[in-house]
């Protein structure tokens, strides 16, 4: 088990001014990326939305963060590509896994420069309920702790002679119950000593909760915005209005 | 030195067996604490600890299904008739570990959970936050998250979480139990502070007896459900009781009780290893 | 015999663990690992079945390379129970749960039964044969978790933290039957900072600090010297504290016990003078 393909979407305290966004407007920004993505079918204007989002990444300083991410996407991204080489051309294809990894780093640039606390207080602000983003934000406090958990729970069972990787497919599979029992009722217990815990703080006394923190769109934010509007229109504008240049439809040389 | 003496809990008749069990888990617990006492409970794994501290705070019979027979009064409110969270203004519960009660990622939203959950102005709650973060020293610790605090300092913050409620009384089950001496120490300091200064009512579970039995006013003994003891320390370990229900007697006591049995007389029970070595050099010389 | 020279580990995430440990533990010891949390203690002892394997230097159990060897394979000789038992128990019966590991490291089913019936009876398990584990009390299901490793008899017992949440009674039964187990002429070895149970049921204590060895040797050295124990934030034992106080202020008072009949012995034999 490695850490490395949940390292891109962990959250990572950096100082930096992607960071300090907010997380509403860093939201935004993944939809922004997102939507663009999805406009274009061709290699050269989704490189172009490639490189505009791995800005973010860049000015995050967590470029090394996301590449392990990718790293451990390698297999999805090579199938991707002989999927889409048979069903269409390789063009299509090579356009396809770009933008897989333009969606992926959409991603991440939200994941990691957003802390989970700052992402439930956003939600909240947004309305949504504050149990649904409480549990949100507990989920993602709880994962590093469940991981740690699921390796011991490994440790242990080798411990007493279990090998996983011998025997076929029943086999296999077999020898997953000593691992997922023990991780299934710790987690119960758990939940029932942490819900103890949220109980012994009031937790639930009323509807109306209040909020030491709140957050508040900086002119850091409106800057970040503008920018991300601008692209966003320039981009619908090259997809729709700009007569389609040959450079725009440049197919592999092949 | 104490003012008068104010019965902060009251529990009568007490017992509870939980939902599906057979046997009650405790059974005829009469028991009044007074403010300001450092209560230290302890026994034998099973004996019905932890089951007390729930009720303390009423997560029996809110939170806990079972029969709940006698009543349990905190600040004059029967525990029966107040919701869990009206009680945690008065009982503050800290747990074994802080691993589960640490939910927040980061210090200060760990204090401020639990006033917020009340809907206290924000003023207010800035307030709590930093009185609690000055009165246990952790304000270097005030933007750090759980996993980077050492196991002492994840179970002060826990401590410094449920005080944010202002209760009067401190519960805390076996709160040293993951942690190492360094760490516990410094957590036993803490709640030795919190009683002395602040006159903070404690009930403690803790099986290291040795660090703590000079500070407390009273021990209780629970064995199998019961309570078996109720007594000043001294009083309650120069009986052969805690040894034969399988308590940690500390050597200072152990020491004294071996002592008295080959004939030596002493005119105080030593109830930490400073005066065991004072009350031994004396004799020795 | 295990031999372990100048071993290094660092953990995926950059902590370096340990920094050059070396350690030689014979046939027949008992040894009590101890130090902060975050010494290395836990790093150390998964080495000796293989979980971890050295990143410089080297490990060999009764001279074979752990580099060389499956955990499986170690596992028949080095049993390694783990500090909660929660994190091993699954089956249905306390007696499948024992079997588990026999029958993972391919015992016959005589050898399956006559090792589940000794090890239910040497923990004093029988009565709860048949019931589930995990309907069990936290103390006993600690005792089935180190039924479930003790039935493969290993050369060479490593327990992780086994006193935690155990009251007194259950931690001298322990101590009694890890003596016994030891007696037998196994190697016992526990992981722990519980400076009590170390000093009275453990004849040698090695100390660990920030990744290194800092002390090893009898309980009535290591476990009184201020430096070591200041450097690996270890208390003293209650006994070692009373005989030093005691020796400050008393000509010839021995200033190292840490056995508390030796403290007594000790004050009754200087009273009847």
């Amino acid at each position: 088990m490695s850490y490395t393909m949940f390292s891109a979407f962990e959250f990572k305290r950096k100082d930096t001014y992607i960071h300090n966004l907010d997380p509403r407007t860093k939201m935004f920004m993944t939809l922004i990326f997102m939507t663009v993505a999805l406009l274009f079918t061709s290699i050269v204007p989704l490189l172009i939305t490639f490189i505009a989002t791995l800005i973010p990444v860049l000015l995050a300083k967590s470029v090394k963060e996301w590449l392990s991410s990718l790293k451990g996407t390698t297999m999805l991204l090579v199938f991707i590509l002989v999927i889409n080489s048979f069903v269409r051309d390789l063009n299509f294809a090579v356009a396809m896994v770009l933008r897989l990894i333009v969606l992926i780093t959409a991603f991440s640039a939200f994941f990691l420069t957003t802390h989970p606390d700052d992402l439930a207080q956003a939600l909240i602000q947004m309305k949504v309920p504050f149990d649904f983003a409480f549990a949100l934000s507990m989920a993602t406090r709880y994962v590093p702790t469940l991981a740690r958990e699921a390796q011991t729970i490994m440790d242990a069972q080798m411990s007493r002679g279990l090998e996983l990787q011998r025997g076929g497919l029943t086999q296999k599979i077999r020898n997953l119950i000593p691992l997922i029992i023990p991780l299934i009722v710790n987690s119960v217990r758990r939940a029932m000593s942490i819900a103890e815990s949220l109980e012994s703080r009031a937790f639930g006394a009323i509807k109306k909760r209040t909020y030491l923190y709140q957050l508040k769109l900086t002119k850091g934010d409106f800057l970040f915005l503008c920018f991300l509007i601008m692209y966003f229109v320039t981009m619908i504008y090259l997809k729709f209005y700009f007569p389609f240049t040959t450079w725009m439809e440049w197919k592999l040389p092949l | 030195m104490r003012g008068m003496l104010v019965v902060l809990i009251e529990i009568k008749n007490l017992s509870f067996t939980y939902a599906n069990t057979e046997e009650p888990a405790i059974k005829n617990i009469d028991l009044t604490i007074n403010e300001g006492e450092f209560v230290l409970l302890t026994g034998p794994s099973g004996c019905g600890k932890t089951t007390l501290c729930r009720c303390l705070n009423g997560l029996i019979p809110h939170f806990y299904n079972g029969e709940m027979e006698g009543d349990v009064i905190i600040d004059g409110l029967n525990t029966k008739e107040h919701p869990v969270y009206e009680l945690a203004q008065k009982v503050g519960l800290v747990f074994q570990d802080p691993e589960n009660q640490l939910v927040s990622l980061n210090v200060e939203k760990e204090l401020a959970f639990a006033p917020e959950n009340l809907g206290l102005p924000r003023e207010e709650i800035r307030k709590r936050v930093e009185e609690t973060l000055q009165l246990l020293k952790i304000e270097h610790l005030r933007h750090k998250a759980p996993y980077e605090l050492s196991g002492g300092e994840q179970q002060r913050v826990a401590i410094a979480s449920v005080l944010t409620l202002k209760p009067k009384i401190l519960v805390l089950d076996e709160p040293t139990s993951n942690l190492d001496p360094k760490g516990a120490e410094q957590v036993l300091k803490t709640i030795k502070k919190l009683n002395e200064e602040l006159n903070v009512t404690i009930i403690l579970i803790e099986h290291r007896l040795d660090l703590i039995l000079p500070y407390t006013s009273r021990v209780v003994l629970m064995d199998k459900g019961e309570i078996i003891l109720d007594a000043p320390p001294y009083e309650a370990f120069c009986s052969s009781i805690p040894e034969e229900i399988g308590v940690d007697v500390p050597v200072s006591i152990k020491l004294y009780n071996e002592l008295l049995k080959i004939g030596m007389k002493f005119n105080k029970v030593p109830l930490s290893t400073k005066d065991a070595a004072e009350l031994l050099t004396e004799v020795l010389k | 015999m295990i031999e372990v020279a100048d071993l290094w580990f660092t953990y995926p995430e950059g902590t370096i663990a340990l920094r050059g440990v070396s350690l030689r533990i014979g046939d027949g010891e008992s040894i009590a690992i101890m130090g902060e949390n975050g010494a290395g203690k836990t790093t150390l002892v998964k080495h000796f079945n293989g979980l971890l394997k050295p990143q410089k230097g080297t490990v060999l159990i009764d001279g074979v390379d752990t580099r060389e060897v499956s955990v499986a394979k170690l596992a028949k000789k080095v049993g390694l129970v783990f500090q909660n038992p929660d994190h091993q128990l699954f089956s249905s019966t306390v007696e499948e749960e024992v079997m588990f590991a026999l029958k993972n490291l391919g015992f016959t089913s005589e050898e399956i039964k006559e090792r589940t019936n000794w090890v239910l009876k040497f923990l004093d398990l029988e009565k709860y044969r048949e019931r589930s584990p995990l309907s069990l009390s936290g103390g006993e299901r600690k005792r089935v978790a180190l039924a479930s490793v003790l039935c493969v008899k290993p050369k060479i017992l490593v327990l992780d933290e086994p006193t935690i949440g155990q009251d007194a009674k259950q931690k001298r039964k322990l101590g009694e039957l890890l003596k016994k187990y030891q007696e037998e002429g196994n190697t016992v070895i526990v992981v722990t900072h519980d400076v009590e149970f170390a000093s009275k049921y453990f004849k040698r204590i090695v100390v660990m600090a920030k990744g290194k060895v800092i002390a090893d040797g009898p309980p009535n050295k290591v476990l009184t010297n201020p430096t070591i124990l200041n450097e690996s934030s270890l208390t003293p034992p209650q006994v070692a504290i009373l005989s030093y106080e005691i020796a400050k202020k008393i000509n010839n008072f021995p200033k190292d016990i840490v056995l508390f009949n030796d403290l007594l012995q000790e004050v009754i034999t200087r009273v009847k003078r």
